[in-house]
């Protein structure tokens, strides 16, 4: 297998702090990979990075055979690197269907556009009901499906999801899992970045923890769920914060 | 009569309107209280005067005006409101209203400080409806205030552009991670402004017949008026608050006599303020935003 995405050697700094240190991320094309890390490691900023909505000092962004390095978003975005980002940002002025629609502005077959709407309608009948009222008015989890329905509405060939559980009723946690196991299995390569790191070791192939902004650990999956660095690593910036040096169970199933 | 003042104010009023709309695209969409607006008024109307008793054909003329007072918004994107952007909202503001005093005073410079007499292009030519007597270049300013608004709402409202365009209004950063190609967008924004703000200029003159360095105050007043009246950030409230404003002032005028022009319209203003601190169409929690 080839990697559809690599990144190499990012580094990120907001005004003079580093937030992201030469980090480096491998994702072969079809699997989901997921970026661990605690508040603070950096997962936001390499995923900004990867879409450069965030200037990068150093590093590299090779997606298929283009180096995108100086690519800005719109270009990396048009390839098919598409972002969910954290905390949902739908617009909150626009109705349900004009955020689908805005998604997919980069598009200009409109009849295409307009089944795969009526697709997530079908999926989503809540959204359906609710298209022409302002997105202000939906729940967190409602919002979250909007925000996942307007990535995939730009045809991602690279879907990466920030923190898509955060806050989430449980219900809508697992809906969000099912969902992005099911577009994982109809292709889509995945990078999900997650604080419910049991949930996303059982959906993900391979695992990227991030420590202080560099890369704590790596590797599939199937190894580092019972790897204790991986806890260590993983637990290390909330179990100092909180400080309780007991560490938590992480990725028990 | 009163039908023929409800006319006239409406008239004027749609001069506000445009000023007004160009005010709130800024505030609503890039959150820029810009100062530099009634200047590119001025340039509207003082370049097709400069070009008009140069011997220009009139459309070439106020084509030329147009453009210019266009070049003039992209001079200020680019040096007033880039530049400052990220620092404390009144930096733009105040870096925009000494591009004003600047344009004013180079356009002084060049021409002089006195109120110039400009051509009617029109003659004396107005529609007589019933008793009332409608002139030519203010139903015209009337008509195409009133079909760009709508253009500008429709576009807004129903394409992809305006979606674009109220995306980077609610959120910039979201609409740069959803693709928005933001760096290209704001100078388009900037030029929209500037074609609605000149044509108001040009409007001006064409009805009232003069135009000055200063011109653009008064009505730059009146149309932040006319936006704050309407709710910061709503088209349509800076449309129905420069009519309000339009028939305040020919309202008063009629009643009380010239000297109280200011006095009712700013006075209303603020009675307006004290009563909806919001505005007609503003929202108290989340500001409307277009
Ligand atoms: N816009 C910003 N300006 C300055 N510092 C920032 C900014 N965004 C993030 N940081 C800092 O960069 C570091 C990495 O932040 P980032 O948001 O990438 O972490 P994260 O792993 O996504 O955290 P979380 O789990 O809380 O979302 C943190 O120290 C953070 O304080
Ligand atoms: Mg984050």
């Amino acid at each position: 297998m080839s990697a559809i995405l690599s990144v190499s050697d990012l580094t990120v700094a907001y005004g003079g702090v580093t937030a992201l240190d030469g980090v480096s991320l491998s994702v072969e094309e079809g699997e989901i990979v997921t970026v661990l890390g605690a508040n603070g490691a950096g997962k936001t900023t390499l995923l900004l990075g990867i879409m450069g909505a965030v200037p990068a000092m150093r590093g590299r962004i090779q997606f298929r055979d283009a180096d995108l390095s100086r690519a800005r978003p719109h270009t990396r975005l048009a390839k098919g690197l598409v972002l969910v980002p954290e905390g949902r940002q739908v617009l909150v002025s626009l109705t349900v269907e004009e955020n689908l629609l805005l998604g997919a502005h980069l598009r200009r077959d409109r009849q295409a556009v307009r089944s795969e709407i009526a697709a997530i309608y079908e999926r989503f009948p809540n959204l359906g009901q609710r298209r022409h009222t302002a997105a202000a008015t939906l729940s967190g989890g409602e919002q979250q499906m909007v925000a996942i329905g307007r990535a995939m509405v730009a045809r991602p060939q690279v879907l990466m999801l920030d923190e898509p559980s955060l806050g989430l009723s449980p219900l809508f946690v697992s809906k969000v899992f099912d969902l992005i196991q099911e577009m994982n299995r109809s292709g889509l390569t995945i990078v999900l970045v997650e604080q419910n790191t049991g949930k996303a070791l059982s959906v993900a192939h391979s695992a990227t923890v991030l420590e202080l902004g560099k890369v704590a650990v790596a590797g599939p999956c199937d190894a580092l769920r019972n790897d204790h660095r991986l806890l260590e690593a993983y637990l290390g910036g909330s179990a100092e914060s909180s400080g309780d040096p007991q560490p938590m169970r992480v990725g028990s199933q | 009569m009163i039908a023929q003042q409800l006319i006239n104010g409406v008239m004027l009023g749609s001069i506000y309107v445009l000023v007004g709309v160009s005010f709130t695209l800024a505030i609503g969409i890039l959150n820029f209280l810009n100062f530099s607006i009634p200047g590119l008024f001025m340039i509207g109307g003082m370049v097709s005067w400069v070009l008009l008793t140069q011997g220009w054909h009139w459309a070439a003329a106020i084509g030329a005006a147009l453009a210019a007072a266009a070049l003039v918004s992209l001079a200020v994107e680019q040096l007033s409101y880039r530049r400052t952007r990220g620092a404390d909202p009144e930096v733009p503001l105040v870096s925009s209203l000494g591009f004003l005093v600047l344009l004013e005073n180079l356009v002084l410079v060049g021409v002089g400080s006195d109120q110039q007499t400009f051509p009617s292009l029109l003659g004396d030519f107005n529609f007589r409806i019933g008793g009332l007597v409608i002139g030519a270049a203010q139903a015209i300013s009337l008509v195409l205030t009133f079909a760009l608004v709508v253009g500008l709402s429709f576009v807004l409202g129903r394409t992809n552009l305006g979606r674009q365009i109220r995306a980077i209004a609610e959120s910039r950063s979201t609409a740069v991670l959803l693709g928005v190609d933001v760096g290209r967008l704001v100078p388009k924004i900037f030029v929209l402004t500037a074609l609605f703000t000149a044509l108001g200029g040009v409007m001006f003159a064409l009805s009232y017949l003069q135009v000055s360095p200063f011109m653009g105050e008064g009505v730059g007043f009146k149309g932040v008026a006319a936006m704050i009246i309407g709710g910061m950030g709503s088209v349509w409230g800076a449309v129905i608050g420069g009519l309000i404003i339009g028939l305040i002032e020919v309202g008063s005028i009629w009643a009380f006599g010239a000297d109280t022009v200011n006095i009712a319209v700013y006075g209303s203003l603020l009675l307006l303020l004290i009563l909806r601190p919001h505005g007609l169409f503003g929202k108290p929690a989340i500001r409307e935003k277009l």
